[in-house]
């Protein structure tokens, strides 16, 4: 797929943003189209490359918070990430943060539209789980 | 002095969803709010001539299968007993029912802080309702093909 041919490639992911009735901001630059929007107030991305405009990414970020120990997190992560479909869960150690991403080889932006409603939920889940299996490591603590 | 239906509006679009706000009745003030989120619309009433009052709800449709069960009333009631707070309310003839909460937090901004929290029970207590809706279908089909076989005998 050539950015080139097809104008805006992300405008499909916008259309199913609409339909699920959620507001989002666009942020392009000369390397990226980025969309950020928030989900029952918990904050989201889509990014795509213009250089690579078959893959397409869904993800939210979180901060670790103090108490969680990030060897706990990088455990819960490997283990979420063979047993997940669908969601990677990265663990950047230096910034305390965590990623949940979706990862998609697409011919169109498009394809990904009938299903974003079903990524976000995994999206979600899989935070909400990750910070669940952390806060009762640390009650079995 | 900003109306109560503007704040709750406000903070729904900060959380990052599209709100529609209606006027049901201009003199007592109240409004209806609707939004969306995964995939299924809410509605929040408010009542400016009362800010501590507000209702929650959505509505379920029963499955095709499940909407001539005579047990749907009963389900909806075993249900409510779970969820004290979320009222079921059965509409058209049975196709679909109404989840609602009513909540009286003290202020626009207390409701706001509860808010997630508000919509997550009435979204449990619906669809709990729905898959016991569904069961209960499911097991009384089992049961009527069991019965059938037996009173139908050998040939």
């Amino acid at each position: 797929m050539n950015p080139d041919d097809v104008g805006d490639y992300m405008l499909p992911l916008e259309e199913a943003l609409d339909d699920e009735g959620l507001l989002f901001t666009r942020d392009d630059d000369d390397d990226a189209l980025r969309i950020a929007f928030k989900s029952e107030g918990d904050r989201y991305f889509i990014i795509s490359y213009r250089d690579d405009p078959s893959f397409v990414m869904l993800g939210s970020g979180w901060a670790l918070p103090a108490e969680i120990d990030v060897d706990d997190a990088i455990d819960v992560a490997n283990e979420f990430n063979v047993r997940k479909k669908f969601v990677k869960t990265a663990v950047w150690e230096d910034q305390r943060d965590v990623l949940f991403t979706v990862e998609l080889c697409v011919s169109s932006a498009g394809e990904v539209r009938p299903h974003v409603g079903r990524l976000l939920d995994v999206l979600r889940e899989t935070a909400a789980e990750f910070f669940d299996d952390l806060g009762e490591g640390d009650d079995e603590d | 002095m900003t109306l109560v239906r503007d704040t709750v509006a406000a903070f729904i679009q900060e959380e990052g969803h599209k709100v529609d706000v209606s006027v049901i009745d201009e003199s007592d003030g109240v409004a209806e709010l609707l939004f969306r989120t995964r995939g299924q619309v809410f509605s929040v009433t408010t009542h400016e001539r009362n800010p501590d009052f507000y209702t929650l709800a959505t509505a379920y449709e029963i499955p095709d299968l499940a909407r001539e069960n005579s047990n749907n009333t009963e389900t909806l009631a075993i249900v409510q007993g779970e969820y004290p707070e979320v009222h079921f309310t059965m509409a058209h003839d049975g196709g679909l029912f109404i989840a609602a909460a009513q909540e009286q937090p003290g202020s626009p901004e207390a409701f706001t802080r509860a808010f997630w929290d508000v919509v997550n029970r009435v979204r449990d207590a619906g669809n709990t309702a729905i898959e016991r809706i569904v069961d209960r279908t499911e097991s009384k089909a089992a049961a009527d093909k069991f019965i059938n076989s037996l009173t139908m005998g050998e040939r």
